[in-house]
């Protein structure tokens, strides 16, 4: 019973980490285009700091999953 | 077939994580455990050599003739150590950091190299193991706080944790709030620094093996297409991740070192 939990735990959590991260890409993704579309010659600049930007906020679905996986592996 | 073995542990499902284990922890090597250290050369532990001696070797022929205007190895070399230079030494910390480039330059092109490695059939990645990781972000997390206090002196380093412009009746309760704050915030930056990398590249795996895994559940030839076709897809994406993953490893070792260099706040 307590593994089925902790693998329903397991699902559910990593549901919830990857919607605030894809929201928050998505606003991210977002900003940078209009960034662009206003400013062309930025387009650079711009580019790399919304890499940084979506890495750092991947890293926290990771951690999501990091925890995840600790879930699954319990028996 | 080895990993039809695991397959059945799990109901029917494949468990994806005792088959990474298993190919992770294959002895190659048998060598003898010291002090609890088992010291047996896996999988991880041959990618690392094989990097290590890349690298030794590209950057040996790439500097060996110094000529004004290069060709060959010699042009990627530079090109590599210019880019590391103007990136992460000169944009982000600035000339005080030049000291730093050699270290810089080392940390990203070995992530770099164990990352991409990883993406050969038959060799694991040793950037998946959070052993390794940790090890790098604890080089980072030395280098960092030994440069703050041989720039400003231990006393002067530690108290620009705490921020200035703390009204005078207020400082005996909030400096110290503030100092251990900071030095909880500067222990977790490690911990952030080496999952962040070992989490990309062991999610990377999981993906992969997840798509091969559905052809071993099915069992079917036709079926086996489709995964095939997205997994082709999936490691054109990890490659882009991987040498990603190695810029953002490298930025922010520069940008934690330009926070020691420059007193913080």
């Amino acid at each position: 019973m307590a593994g089925s939990l902790a693998h329903l735990g397991a699902g559910i959590g990593m549901g919830i980490g990857a919607l605030g991260t894809g929201l928050g890409i998505g606003i991210a993704a977002a900003k940078a285009a209009e960034g662009t579309a206003r400013q062309p010659e930025a387009s650079g600049m711009i580019r790399t700091t919304m890499l940084i930007a979506a890495a750092l906020i991947e890293a926290i679905a990771l951690y999501t999953l990091v925890i995840a996986i600790l879930l699954m592996s319990k028996p | 077939m080895e990993p039809a073995a695991h397959a059945t542990s799990n109901g029917g499902m494949i468990d994806i994580l005792s088959i990474m284990h298993a190919e992770e922890t294959k002895k190659i090597i048998k060598l003898p455990e010291i002090l609890g250290v088992d010291l047996s050369i896996t999988p991880p532990v041959v990618t690392l050599i094989i990097a290590t001696l890349l690298i030794c070797s590209l950057f040996y022929i790439g500097s060996k003739r110094k000529e004004l205007v290069p060709h060959g190895i010699h042009v990627v070399v530079e090109s590599i150590v210019l880019f590391t230079k103007e990136t992460f030494v000169l944009d982000m910390i600035g000339r005080q950091g030049l000291h730093w480039w050699p270290f810089i330059t080392a940390l990203f092109i070995f992530i770099l190299f164990n990352n991409i490695l990883g993406l050969i059939p038959g060799m694991a990645t040793p950037t998946s193991n959070i052993n390794v990781t940790a090890t790098l972000a604890i080089i980072v997390f030395l280098s960092v706080h030994v440069q703050g206090v041989v720039k400003h002196g231990a006393i002067k380093y530690l108290r620009g944790f705490v921020p200035s412009g703390i009204p005078g009746f207020m400082a005996p309760i909030l400096g110290p709030f503030f100092f251990i704050l900071e030095l909880i915030l500067h222990v977790f930056k490690p911990f952030a620094l080496s999952i962040r990398l070992f989490a990309n590249m062991f999610a990377g795996h999981v993906v992969l093996l997840s798509f091969i895994g559905l052809i071993l559940m099915y069992k079917s030839y036709l079926i086996a297409i489709f995964p095939l076709a997205l997994t082709i897809a999936i490691m054109a994406l990890e490659i882009f991740f991987k040498m990603l993953q190695a810029y953002i490893f490298a930025i922010l070792t520069s940008l934690y070192l330009s926070d020691a260099i420059h007193g913080g706040h």
